[in-house]
C-alpha cells in the first residue's frame, strides 16, 4: 500500500514535471448535485461570478451511544447518508444489507463515514438504535444511527440530501422515504444517489467512493 | 390375443391417467411455486432475503431454521406476525414481525409451497384448503 502510494506520487511529480498532467490522467469526477445558484461580486473592480452549490447544513442529531453528533462528525470525510427506521417492514433490511457491504469495504478508512438517520425519532430512542446496530453486527462509530427532533431531520433530509421522507400513514410502517444512499464529498456537496435496495446500487457507490477519494489524494 | 391387446390398452390408458395425474400435480406445483417466488420476494425477503438466510441478528433465516418443521406455525406466523424472543438456528431474535392481513388463503399457500420447496424438503405443493384449516386455528384472532 505504502510503496503503491509511493510510486503513485511518483508518477504524479513526474506528470506533474513534464507539464502532461492534465493530458496524462483524466480521471472521471462526480458531478455536483442539487440546486445551484450564481452569485456576482466585485473583485478589484471587477465583476466575478462564483457558482454557490447546494451544501448541507450544519446539524445536530444524537448517535445510537447517546452521544451529540453534529457536521463536526463529518469534518474532513466524505460520508454516506440514508433514512431508514427500525421497524420499517418494507425497504429498509435490504438497505441495511447493502449498507453493511458499503461498511465492510471501507471499514477503518479514516476518510469514510456512514450517517444513517432514522425518520421514526419518537421510537428509534439512541437505546433502540443501539440494539438495531449491535444486531445489524456493526460495531465502533464510522457507522452513526443518529436520530433528533422529526422536522429536523426531514428537514435536511428533504431539504439538503434530495430525498423524501414523510409520515405518511397509508404507507406499510407508517412512513415513506427513499430508498437513496447519497454520497456526500468533504465541501458538505452531494456527488451521487444510489439505489440503496439493490446490489447494482451499492456496487456503484463504492465504486464512486473510490472515485470521490482520489479527488482528494 | 384380444386379450392381450385389451390388457394393453387398459395398461395404456392407466399410464396415460396416471401421468395425466401427476403433471396436472406437478402444473398445480409449479403454479403456486411460481406465484409464491413472486409473493415471497414482495412480502418476506426484505427481512428474511432473497437467500432466505436472514439479515445478521436482526431478521431469523428460514433456510435452516427449525419453523419449516412447524408448518402449521409457520403458517399462522405468515399471517398473523409474530412479537417477542424465538430461537432460530441456535440464535436469539427478538424483532417483531408484521401481521400480513391483506394476505389471502391462497396466497398463503403459495408462499408456503415456495418456502416449503425451496428451503424445506417439500417436493409437492401446500393446498390452499389445508392452509384455510390451519389459519382457522391459529392461537391469534384472524
Amino acid at each position: 500500500m505504502t510503496s503503491f502510494k509511493n510510486i503513485s506520487l511518483a508518477a504524479g511529480v513526474f506528470a506533474v514535471a513534464f507539464g502532461m498532467f492534465s493530458c496524462d490522467s483524466n480521471p472521471r469526477r462526480l458531478p455536483i448535485m442539487g440546486e445551484r445558484d450564481v452569485v456576482t461580486r466585485e473583485v478589484d473592480g471587477k465583476t466575478v461570478e462564483d457558482t454557490v452549490y447546494n451544501t448541507i447544513p450544519d446539524f445536530s442529531f444524537v448517535n445510537q451511544n447517546g452521544d451529540t453528533v453534529t457536521q463536526e462528525i463529518v469534518k474532513g470525510k466524505i460520508y454516506v447518508t440514508d433514512f431508514f427506521f427500525t421497524s420499517c417492514p418494507t425497504i429498509c433490511p435490504v438497505m441495511k444489507k447493502q449498507m453493511s457491504k458499503v461498511h465492510q469495504q471501507f471499514k477503518d478508512n479514516p476518510e469514510v463515514m456512514i450517517l444513517s438517520h432514522s425518520i421514526d425519532p419518537t421510537h428509534d430512542t439512541p437505546q433502540v438504535l443501539h440494539q438495531y446496530a449491535e444486531d445489524l453486527g456493526v460495531q465502533g462509530t464510522q457507522w452513526q444511527f443518529l436520530t433528533g427532533p422529526k422536522e429536523k431531520i426531514y428537514e435536511i433530509g428533504q431539504g439538503s440530501y434530495l430525498v423524501t421522507a414523510k409520515e405518511d400513514d397509508a404507507a406499510e410502517g407508517g412512513y415513506i422515504h427513499s430508498g437513496a444512499f447519497i454520497l456526500v464529498d468533504k465541501d458538505r456537496r452531494v456527488r451521487g444517489m444510489y439505489d440503496g435496495t439493490t446490489e447494482e446500487g451499492a456496487e456503484k457507490l463504492m465504486k464512486d467512493i473510490e472515485v470521490l477519494l482520489a479527488e482528494y489524494k | 390375443m384380444t386379450g392381450i391387446m385389451q390388457g394393453r390398452l387398459l395398461g395404456l390408458l392407466l399410464l396415460v391417467a396416471a401421468s395425466g395425474c401427476r403433471s396436472q400435480e406437478e402444473l398445480k406445483r409449479d403454479q403456486y411455486y411460481a406465484e409464491g417466488y413472486q409473493l415471497y420476494m414482495t412480502h418476506c425477503a426484505n427481512c428474511h432475503q432473497a437467500d432466505g438466510k436472514g439479515l445478521a441478528n436482526l431478521y431469523p433465516p428460514l433456510q435452516g431454521s427449525e419453523y419449516l418443521g412447524r408448518k402449521a406455525e409457520f403458517i399462522c406466523i405468515s399471517k398473523n406476525g409474530l412479537a417477542g424472543e424465538i430461537q432460530v438456528a441456535g440464535k436469539t431474535y427478538n424483532r417483531p414481525m408484521p401481521a400480513n392481513p391483506r394476505l389471502t388463503d391462497i396466497e398463503i399457500a403459495e408462499i408456503t409451497t415456495y418456502v416449503y420447496n425451496t428451503w424445506g424438503q417439500e417436493t409437492t405443493y401446500t393446498p390452499t384448503d389445508s392452509v384455510t384449516k390451519i389459519l382457522d386455528n391459529c392461537k391469534t384472532s384472524r
